[in-house]
């Protein structure tokens, strides 16, 4: 029997992404709103101005209506990683354990026990102590999301652990090489500043809805002003790192930016163009049309105007001898397993980089074993294994130019919006205010492409160049996976009606303390009744 | 007090200073973060205050 069933892998992965995908539905509104809610209780501590305590508790309770249902789900896919994953957990979970575990520990504790301050500790703890609490919740959530893009980028580029052909697993060698992997700080930055781009849209989103009615005016405008600015430079930041996590990828990922940008073949530099549209086709490997801008893609990805970059026809190529390497190292290695003789082990270190490879070989070898594959048949197995070191190349190619289409339109949105609050014509221009209500989902499918991008990009490895995708899941039969992959889909659906349900709600219903006095007769009355008497304002 | 205050933000200020050498130099873009996120709470506060001023300035409290 083949140890490699296919159909169970591919629904393994399906059921990952859903849960994956589904639970960074709430995380960037976690993420952007802490840090937007430590900004209001900013203004409101130093001005004393009631309005902003209100601003930072309505907000407040969108947030816990987020968090509450959110946190949930992101357990599941801790689990899953034992239950559905366990060959990659044998095999990486050394390393991909310690940076969970302290997630779990340290940053999600302090988060979760700070979130109860935050609510209830509004006529309990003095304001400076509430704020500081407010940023305890944000650092806390932020840094929740850092271990977790820890672990992430060690899978994308492994690194500060070696492989022991003794426990045939990776084992963690520096913290600090992990910690200070360059993916994982690039990549948390862009996920987290993605983050605050989601916040500031579902609070910008939200107020234009309250000034399309003409209700808690003087409450929309401020919210209004905070959000675009908070938004714009968000924008900046986060395509500035989507660059940084570009070149990331074209020195250690080339397969994954090959795929990307819809690369074939090697690029011609300088003219080659960025490919702003196309359809490519995996199976024949070239695109139907393209739409490009000429003279772009160089500079883009390799910051020059003269270095090519290499396509996925000659990636396929140049990986035959390390496929033939790996292959040679996954065969000592399992002799040196039986006989513990130094001349397997001496040839397994030689060929210790192309390890992966020969995992990859598995799937064409006579009966999914490396070692039986004969001198004839070597040159059949590589050829046929060539193709598998690629991603699909469709669904990356889409996913990044849908994820960058909206981080521009994004960009356009908060610097209008920007402009026309600064200058206090907001009411004037309710075609920006519908297209700020109508976008708030936005940013959350941009960070869900973003995802998509990278890890479909990754693919055919969990462990980037180390461990196949294939042999990394479980051995679960597909009557299993069918079970559990509908009972997730039906729990997740209620928790998502559940969670729409309870934002429609309390959004509609606004910030009612601030409902009964104001709106539009008086002028702003928290303003001048407020800021007389700040001593008062708490 | 005063003393007490002083040494306290005396200590904050070395520790600051140590974190930025040492995360500048090892984690720059996470020393990108931290100065950027405490930049875009300033200037979104900022934007706050000044509509507050304006809409107190402003005869017909349009926003």
């Amino acid at each position: 029997m083949d140890i490699i069933n296919p159909t169970v892998v591919d629904l393994s992965r399906f059921q990952f992404a859903l849960t994956a995908l589904y639970h960074f539905m709430f995380v960037p509104l976690t993420l952007g709103l802490t840090f937007m809610l430590a900004a209001m209780e900013t203004v409101y501590v130093v001005t004393g101005r009631k309005i902003y305590k209100e601003m930072a508790q309505f907000w407040g309770k969108l947030f816990g209506i987020n968090f509450a249902i959110g946190v949930a789900t992101g357990l599941t896919m801790e689990f899953e990683f034992g239950t559905n994953w366990s060959m990659y957990s044998r095999f990486f979970g050394d390393m991909f354990g310690t940076p969970l575990a302290i997630e779990g520990l340290m940053a999600f504790f302090m988060e979760s026990t700070f979130v109860g301050l935050m609510f209830f500790g509004w006529d309990r703890l003095s304001k400076q102590a509430h704020l500081a609490i407010t940023y305890l919740v944000a650092l806390g959530s932020n840094l929740s999301a850092l271990w977790i893009l820890i672990a992430n980028a060690s899978m994308n580029v492994p690194e500060g652990g070696h492989f022991d052909p003794e426990t045939m697993r990776m084992q963690f060698d520096s913290f600090v090489h992990v910690i200070f992997n360059p993916d994982a700080q690039s990549k948390f930055v862009h996920t987290s500043v993605a983050g605050y781009v989601s916040a500031a849209l579902f609070v910008m989103g939200i107020s234009a809805f309250y000034l399309l009615r003409g209700q808690h005016k003087q409450f929309a405008a401020r919210s209004f002003r905070m959000a675009a600015l908070f938004g714009i430079i968000s924008t900046v930041a986060v395509i500035t790192l989507g660059d940084v996590l570009g070149r990331m990828d074209y020195e250690k990922q080339p397969t994954k930016i090959a795929a990307i940008e819809g690369l074939w073949h090697t690029s011609k530099p300088p003219y080659e163009p960025w490919i702003l549209a196309a359809l490519p086709d995996d199976a024949k490997q070239e695109n139907h049309f393209e739409i490009g801008v000429p003279f772009v893609l160089t500079p883009l990805i390799a910051h020059d105007f003269n270095t090519p970059i290499t396509g996925l026809h000659e990636l396929e190529d140049a990986a035959g001898p390390r496929i033939q390497s790996g292959i040679e190292a996954v065969s000592a290695l399992r002799r040196y397993g039986e006989t513990h003789q130094q001349a397997d082990l001496d040839i397994f270190r030689a060929h210790e980089e192309d390890m992966g490879y020969g995992f990859l070989a598995t799937r064409h070898a006579p009966n999914q074993d490396v070692t039986n594959i004969s001198a004839e048949a070597l040159p059949k197995v590589i050829e046929e294994t060539k193709p598998d070191i690629l991603p699909n190349v469709f669904v990356t190619f889409w996913a990044f130019r849908l994820m960058v289409f909206l981080a521009l339109y994004f960009f356009a949105l908060f610097a209008i919006s920007s402009y026309v609050s600064l200058k206090n014509k907001l009411e004037r221009n309710k075609l920006l205010l519908r297209l700020c209500l109508w976008s708030i989902p936005l940013p959350i499918l941009a960070t869900e492409f973003g995802w998509i991008t990278a890890e479909a990009g990754r693919q055919p490895w969990t462990v980037f160049n180390k461990l196949p995708t294939f042999l990394s899941s479980s051995t679960h039969s597909v009557s299993y996976m069918v079970f559990s992959l509908a009972g997730f889909t039906l729990l997740y659906s209620i928790f998502i009606a559940a969670e729409l349900y309870l934002m429609f709600k309390f959004a509609r219903l606004g910030p009612e303390a601030h409902d009964a006095p104001h709106d539009d007769a008086t002028q702003h009355p928290h303003l001048t009744a407020v800021s007389s008497t700040p001593s008062a304002a708490h | 007090m005063s003393l007490f205050r002083m040494a306290g933000l005396a200590i904050v200020l070395v520790v600051s200073l140590l974190f930025a050498v040492f995360v500048g130099d090892q984690g720059p873009w996470y020393f990108a973060w931290v100065i950027g996120t405490v930049m875009i709470i300033l200037i979104s506060g900022a934007g706050a205050i000044l509509l507050d001023s304006q809409l107190d300035s402003s005869p017909d409290n349009e926003v």
